[in-house]
C-alpha cells in the first residue's frame, strides 16, 4: 500500500465518517456525469460561468437554496462549509446541526459536510446535476475534500497560503503546506478517472488594499504547488481592486504569468482558468447601491475576460443573505452578461510592464531560497517577509508592507518591507501618490481607502 | 513610551489593529503589538515583559465586556502594573448602547480611558493629553 493510501485510511477511519467505501467512491467518480465537472464546462462553454456563495446547515435548506439558484439559471452551485468543520471540530458541528434541525433556527454558518456524509450529500448533487464548488477556509481539509469528492463535488477551493494568512492567527503554516499536499495528490489521482477535478486558489486574501503583485505571486505559487502534484485543471483568482484599469492590468498579467510558470515546470498540458470575485471589501448598507456595485463588478469581470465570476448580494452589508436575494444576484448577473456586447480591448503596456517586473522579481527571490522543495521555499519566503500580505492576522506574516490608493484609486505600494520590489517599479508606484502628508493623514487616507465603496 | 496593544478575546478583526500600530508608531511610541485574538493574561504578561507604560486593548466584535470584568482581579496578581495606564477602545458592546452607559462601566472595571466608537486620532490625542497631565501632576 502506498504511503498516501495509508494516510487516507487513517484520515477516513474518523469516528464521524460512516464507513468510507474507497472502491465504490472510485467507481462513482469514474462514471459520474460530465455535467458535474466544472473543468468540463470551462472547456465547452463560451460564456463566463456565474457562481454565487451559500451554505445552510440542514439538508432541507441547502436543497431549497440550490433550487432557487437553478431557477435563476446558475452555472455553478456553491457549497459553503460551516466554521466548526473548517476547524475540524466535527463534534460541535454535529451538535449544532441537530439543534438546527430540531428548532428550525440556523446554528451554523454553512453546511457541515462531514456530518451529513457523502452518501446523503451525493443525492443532492446528482439530483441537480450542476457542477458544485467547495467553499471553506480550512487549513487541514483532508477529510473534508475526501468527503466532497465522494459526494460529487469536483471543484475544491483553497490552498495552504490563501486559506491561512487571511483567516488564522497561529495555525502552523508548515503543517498547512503538508495537509494541502495531500489534497493536491488526492485531486490529481481522481482526475485520472474522468474529467479533471478543478482546484481554485483564493485570490482576494484579506481583501484589504492587497497590491496585485502580492496577489499574483501567491496565485502562481499555489498553482505551481498544485500542478507539481499532478493537478490538471486550476483556477487562479483575484477580487475587484477598486480601479478598473488595475483590474484589467492584473487580469492580463496573471494570465500571461500563469502560462509562463506552468511551462517552466513542464505542465503546459494543464488548463488554467481565471476567476473574478465581485467586490470583497466593505459593502454599502444601502441595498440599491449594493446592486449597482455588483453590476459594475460584472462589467469589470467581462473587461478582464474572466472564465468565472463569484457573486455577492444586495444584503452583503447586513449578514448571511436570504436565498431570494442570493438567487436574484445570479439572475441579474446573467442578464448583465447577456447584454454586455462589443467590449473594447483595453491594454496599458506601461502598467503591465511594471506589474510583470514586480511579480517576476518576487518569484525569483522565492525560487532562489536555498530550501530543497518548493513548499519550503515558499514557507521561508513568507517567514522572512519576501511575501507580505497587508492586513493578515497571522503571526508569521511580516506586516511591513504599506499600501494606499492613488488619485485613480489604484492600490500602490509606498513601503516594501522585505518584499523585493525592483527600484524602478517602487519609484513608479510612489510617484503616483501624494507622499508629502504626515503619517496621521496617511492613516486617515488608508481608512478612507478601505471603505471606498461604502 | 512603551505601549502594549492588541485585540482582546476570540476577535480576529485585524484592520484597526494595524492602523493603531501605525498611528502610535507615528506619534513616537514604542509599540508592542500582540495582534488579534489575545487573552488578558497575554496582555499583562507582555506589559511586565516590556515594562510598558500603557496597555491599549481594543475590541470590535463587542465581546470585550466579558473579558473586562476580570481585569481588576487579574491585574492585582501582578505586582508591577499599578502605574500602567489602562486604555480600552473600539466597539465595546454587543448590540447597541451609548457611551454614557458604557464609559462608567468600563472605568469601574479598571480602565483610565474608555473610547466607545471614537475616531482613532481623537482617541490618541486624548491619550497623549492624559499622559501629559499625569506627568505635570507628578512634577508638581
Amino acid at each position: 500500500m502506498s504511503l498516501l493510501q495509508e494516510e487516507r485510511e487513517i484520515i477516513l477511519s474518523n469516528e464521524h465518517v460512516d464507513n468510507f467505501d474507497f472502491a465504490e467512491v472510485e467507481e462513482f467518480v469514474k462514471n459520474a456525469s460530465k455535467e458535474l465537472f466544472i473543468s468540463h464546462h470551462f472547456k465547452t462553454k463560451n460564456k463566463m460561468l456565474v457562481q454565487p456563495r451559500g451554505g445552510f446547515p440542514t439538508y432541507k435548506k441547502q436543497f431549497a437554496l440550490n433550487e432557487f439558484f437553478v431557477n435563476a439559471n446558475v452555472d455553478v452551485l456553491p457549497l459553503t462549509i460551516d466554521s466548526n468543520t473548517r476547524l475540524n471540530d466535527y463534534a460541535t458541528a454535529k451538535k449544532m446541526l441537530r439543534l438546527s434541525e430540531e428548532n428550525e433556527v440556523d446554528m451554523l454558518n454553512g453546511y457541515p459536510l462531514v456530518n451529513h456524509g457523502y452518501r446523503t450529500t451525493r443525492k443532492m448533487i446528482t439530483h441537480f446535476n450542476k457542477p458544485v464548488s467547495l467553499r471553506h477556509g480550512t487549513p487541514d481539509a483532508r477529510l473534508l475534500i475526501e468527503t466532497a469528492i465522494a459526494s460529487g463535488i469536483f471543484e475544491i477551493e483553497g490552498g495552504p497560503i490563501t486559506y491561512l494568512l487571511p483567516y488564522s492567527k497561529n495555525f502552523p503554516l508548515d503543517k498547512a503546506f503538508l495537509y494541502w499536499k495531500y489534497v493536491e495528490k488526492v485531486c490529481a489521482n481522481y482526475s485520472l478517472l474522468n474529467e479533471p477535478i478543478n482546484r481554485e486558489s483564493f485570490g482576494p486574501l484579506t481583501a484589504t488594499l492587497v497590491p496585485p503583485a502580492i496577489t499574483i505571486v501567491i496565485q502562481l505559487l499555489e498553482m505551481l504547488l498544485s500542478l507539481e502534484e499532478g493537478v490538471k485543471s486550476f483556477s487562479v483568482s483575484f477580487s475587484q481592486t477598486g480601479s478598473m484599469n488595475q483590474d484589467i492590468v492584473a487580469g492580463a498579467v496573471i494570465k500571461k504569468m500563469a502560462k509562463f510558470y506552468a511551462e517552466q515546470i513542464n505542465c503546459s498540458d494543464a488548463t488554467i482558468n481565471l476567476v473574478y470575485h465581485q467586490w470583497m471589501g466593505a459593502f454599502p448598507t444601502n441595498k440599491d447601491f449594493a446592486e449597482q456595485l455588483i453590476n459594475m463588478s460584472t462589467v469589470i469581470a467581462s473587461m478582464v475576460g474572466a472564465d468565472k465570476i463569484i457573486t455577492k448580494t444586495r444584503e452583503e452589508a447586513s449578514g448571511i443573505p436570504t436565498k431570494e436575494a442570493n438567487a436574484a444576484t445570479v439572475a441579474n448577473t446573467q442578464y448583465t452578461l447577456g447584454i454586455l456586447n462589443g467590449l473594447p480591448n483595453i491594454v496599458d503596456p506601461e502598467e503591465e510592464e511594471i506589474l510583470t517586473l514586480e511579480v517576476k522579481a518576487i518569484m525569483e527571490a522565492v525560487f532562489n531560497d536555498p530550501a530543497d522543495t518548493l513548499w519550503r521555499k515558499v514557507f521561508n519566503s513568507i517567514k522572512n517577509g519576501t511575501i507580505d500580505v497587508p492586513f493578515s492576522p497571522h503571526i508569521i506574516n511580516h506586516n511591513e508592507m504599506i499600501t494606499i490608493r492613488d488619485a485613480k484609486k489604484n492600490i500602490r505600494i509606498i513601503k516594501c518591507g522585505n518584499v523585493p520590489i525592483p527600484k524602478r517599479c517602487f519609484e513608479y508606484e510612489k510617484a503616483q501618490c501624494d507622499l508629502t502628508k504626515d503619517t496621521t493623514s496617511i492613516v486617515n487616507d488608508i481608512i478612507h481607502d478601505i471603505g471606498i465603496m461604502q | 513610551m512603551k505601549v502594549v496593544t492588541g485585540v482582546v478575546g476570540n476577535d480576529i478583526h485585524v484592520v484597526a489593529n494595524r492602523l493603531i500600530e501605525l498611528s502610535l508608531d507615528a506619534r513616537g511610541f514604542e509599540v508592542f503589538n500582540l495582534g488579534v485574538n489575545t487573552y488578558l493574561e497575554e496582555f499583562f504578561d507582555a506589559a511586565v515583559e516590556t515594562g510598558a507604560d500603557i496597555l491599549l486593548i481594543s475590541s470590535l466584535n463587542g465581546e470585550a465586556e466579558g473579558w473586562a470584568r476580570e481585569v481588576k482581579l487579574l491585574k492585582s496578581k501582578y505586582k508591577t502594573l499599578d502605574e500602567v495606564v489602562m486604555v480600552i477602545g473600539g466597539n465595546l458592546v454587543v448590540g447597541t448602547a451609548d457611551a454614557d452607559t458604557i464609559v462608567p462601566k468600563y472605568k469601574k472595571y479598571g480602565f483610565d480611558l474608555v473610547f466607545h466608537q471614537v475616531d482613532l486620532n481623537t482617541g490618541l490625542d486624548t491619550l497623549e493629553a492624559f499622559i501629559q497631565d499625569k506627568k505635570e501632576e507628578k512634577a508638581s
